[in-house]
């Protein structure tokens, strides 16, 4: 018998089945009643036995021990003597039946099983190429929302269940496809424990069954998949491995659109910061040179010998480009500074180097006021970014220096707390109006908008912007004169060696 | 030849105008050019006392022209650059350039920087000097003294290196890199915090008033000058 006749897919209809119980003993029957005298019933017996193995193959287990009952009645009604009796005369027969329901039973049980694993194989065959048609889809999947339809589409097509694909957000986890109804009660509960224990979580909510597989990625749990059918099956540990395979396919690809995203987003990132970069520089270069030449131009003119009403004029002149170049500075350091990350250049140094080189950088403007620094004793270093203090010291510096009265000082002090270094600077001149110390710090906010004081109100929010990257604060107020008061943490300065004696 | 010779680089014809007339009145003489390939040529053709570049030229890098230009010539090279990113100041000076100015700039500025390398070119190949006098302050390299008012300053070995490091290129822009290597060697070139620590011991001990130096200049960002 070849080992194919087993494979094929027996008869499973009742009325099928007792077809070949019946066909299969009419048949035997049939042709052994010519020969009924010539050979001996055992003999007989044997094409019975036949009979019961083929119904056994074709039709299952059940059919063949009927064939083999039916079988030996026939048996015995027809061959054994004495003929049309069911009465067994000889003791023998009753070993031929017994023969055949052993037959029956033997080759029932080997055809079932064999079914069974060709069954398992076909089944195994077709998940496999199933998921490796998902898998090639989701190969071509260019967005969260195109993986969850695919596996919707799949789940449903294949394995007759829904599936909803939920992303974790920070601690949460959320359906991709927004049009689908967030998780709610325990359902969201045993989403959450599968994010957060890495195990399949399944739960019932009448009348569906749940399945919740998290998505393993290499380095943390992207997402879970949620399974729901009316049917049991879901539970069924023979269908655990497919759909962890599945698990395993999302979390391959979402893994992949998320590294594609950000690769994306630092090429954008980088073409972004070119682009600004060179509009900024040529900004830079285009508004200086012609502010070059003109304070160049009002610089000479300035100094040469002029009758007082010209030469005035001509120092106004340069007064003026020299305050159009400070706007230029502020609106491209601002421009900077909006665009989101700064890079600091954070080093730790002694704050009065950076005090005394911006008084020295405003030195012209600060020429009417005398200038005095108030340091407390055993100021540690501080961690900042040198330019950038600079730029916040000569801001309000020429703030001061603007809004004094003429000839009076201006005074810088720094002192610190056990947290941070404060640092003041302070004039006697108009004070600051009380009701909008906080807004001064606004973009093109003013203290006094029709003051004949020219400025847009870019320095003070510039310094904002800078204090705040350094982790400090700045606030304004009239205790001691018009005072801006703005802080940097202290942090530990590295210790540097004591040196050896003199030489 | 008795006045000295200026090389101009610089494409912007009004600003060459401007910066030709001022040092014109000063006594110099000026040769000009809008290009680096031109600017060569020049320094080819004869001996020049001090060239000022401007940096954003049309036909290249002056940064890496500067360095190129170091392997065969040895003015003093007096940058000008209408960006004001310390880190195109400090790539300049590491490539090899004396000084800078930041645009605009007035006339009275440029003609000091001027002034300041010329001064100290003439020294290079003779011998170096060993006495200076800046302030109420007097320093002796051949005695290693230093002295205040005539009394004896006490400086450790590294702050009188440091003031010798300082000394021996007035009027120059020396990086944070230059003195570290100089002062503490190349294994330091990274630690300015160093650097800064004890500038600020030379002002207490050398300047008037520390927290405003007129002889130990911060160039913030970029490094320090010493201005005698």
């Amino acid at each position: 018998m070849k080992a194919s006749f087993f494979f094929a897919t027996p008869a499973r209809s009742l009325p099928m089945r007792m077809l070949w119980v019946i066909a299969a003993c009419s048949v035997a029957t049939l042709l052994a009643w010519p020969w009924r005298e010539l050979f001996d019933p055992a003999n007989t017996a044997m094409l019975y036995v036949l009979a019961v193995a083929i119904v056994a193959a074709r039709a299952g287990k059940g059919a063949a021990i009927a064939t083999a009952l039916l079988g030996s009645a026939l048996l015995d009604f027809f061959f054994i003597y004495p003929h049309f009796t069911f009465t067994i005369g000889d003791a023998q027969h009753i070993v031929t039946l017994a023969v055949m329901l052993a037959v029956a039973l033997i080759i029932g049980n080997l055809t079932l099983s064999l079914q069974r694993e060709k069954e398992a194989a076909l089944e195994r065959e077709r998940q496999s190429r199933a998921l490796y048609q998902l898998a090639s889809q989701l190969a071509g999947a260019l967005t969260l929302e195109q993986v969850d339809e695919l596996t919707r589409r799949f789940l449903q097509k294949t394995q007759a269940c829904n599936g909803m694909l939920l992303m974790r957000q920070g601690e949460n986890v959320l359906p991709v496809a927004g049009a689908q109804a967030p998780l709610s009660g325990k359902l969201y509960y045993a989403a959450q424990s599968a994010l957060r224990q890495g195990a399949v979580q399944a739960t019932v909510d009448e009348p569906m069954q749940w399945l919740f597989l998290p998505l393993h990625g290499s380095t943390y749990i992207r997402g879970v998949l949620a399974l729901s059918a009316t049917d049991t099956y879901l539970l069924d540990t023979e269908r655990q491995p497919l759909f962890e395979a599945i698990a395993a396919l999302l979390a391959a690809s979402t893994e992949r659109l998320h590294f594609v995203e950000v690769a994306q987003h630092a090429q954008l990132q980088m073409t972004d910061e070119r682009l600004r970069s060179s509009i900024l520089s040529a900004l830079s270069h285009d508004i200086r040179t012609p502010l070059t030449v003109l304070y160049g131009m009002a610089d000479t003119l300035a100094q040469s010998e002029l009758p007082k009403a010209l030469h005035e004029m001509a120092d106004a002149m340069r007064q003026q480009t020299l305050r159009l170049n400070s706007m230029v500075s502020n609106l491209l350091d601002m421009a900077k500074l909006r665009a989101g990350d700064i890079k600091l250049n954070l080093e730790w140094q002694p704050v009065e180097e950076v005090i005394g080189a911006s008084i020295k950088l405003l030195a012209p403007a600060l020429a009417q006021h005398p200038v005095s620094v108030k340091l407390s004793p055993d100021i540690p270093l501080l961690r900042f970014d040198a330019v950038l203090m600079e730029r916040v010291l000569c801001n309000l510096l020429e703030n001061a220096a603007k809004y004094a009265t003429p000839g009076s000082p201006i005074r810088i002090a720094v002192r610190t707390d056990k947290k941070f270094a404060h640092l003041s600077v302070s004039n006697d001149g108009s004070q600051f109006p009380p009701d909008r110390l906080e807004n001064l710090f606004e973009l093109f906010e003013r203290g006094d908008s029709e003051s004949n004081i020219p400025g847009v109100g870019l320095g003070l929010a510039i310094c904002r912007s800078i204090v705040s990257a350094h982790g400090g604060s700045i606030h304004a107020d009239n205790d001691d004169g018009a005072c801006v008061i703005f802080t940097l943490p202290l942090g530990e300065p590295p210790v540097i060696e004591p040196e050896g004696e003199s030489e | 030849m008795s006045e000295p010779t200026i090389l101009l680089v610089e494409d912007e014809a009004q600003i060459r105008r401007l910066v030709r007339a001022a040092l014109a009145e000063e006594g110099y003489r000026v040769l000009e050019c809008g290009t680096l390939k031109e600017g060569l040529a020049q320094l080819h053709a004869e001996t020049m006392q001090l060239l000022i570049l401007d940096l954003g030229l049309p036909d290249g890098d002056g940064i890496a022209f500067i360095r190129e230009l170091r392997t065969q010539f040895s003015l003093p090279v007096l940058v000008l650059s209408a960006r004001s990113a310390e880190g195109e100041k400090i790539r300049a000076l590491d490539a090899g350039a004396d000084d800078y100015l930041t645009k605009p700039y007035s006339s009275g500025e440029l003609l000091a920087r001027v002034r300041a390398q010329l001064r100290r070119a003439p020294q290079e190949g003779t011998a170096a000097e060993t006495h200076f006098c800046f302030g109420d302050i007097e320093v002796d390299l051949a005695q290693r003294s230093v002295t205040r008012k005539g009394t004896a300053v006490r400086l450790t070995p590294i702050e009188y290196r440091l003031l010798c490091a300082m000394l021996a290129e007035p009027g120059k822009v020396l990086t944070y890199r230059h003195l570290l290597s100089a002062v503490w060697g190349k294994a330091f070139v990274e630690s300015n915090h160093y650097l800064r620590i004890y500038v600020s011991h030379l002002r207490q001990k050398l300047e008037e008033d520390p927290a405003q130096p007129k002889h130990f200049l911060t160039e913030t960002g970029v490094g320090y000058r010493f201005h005698p």
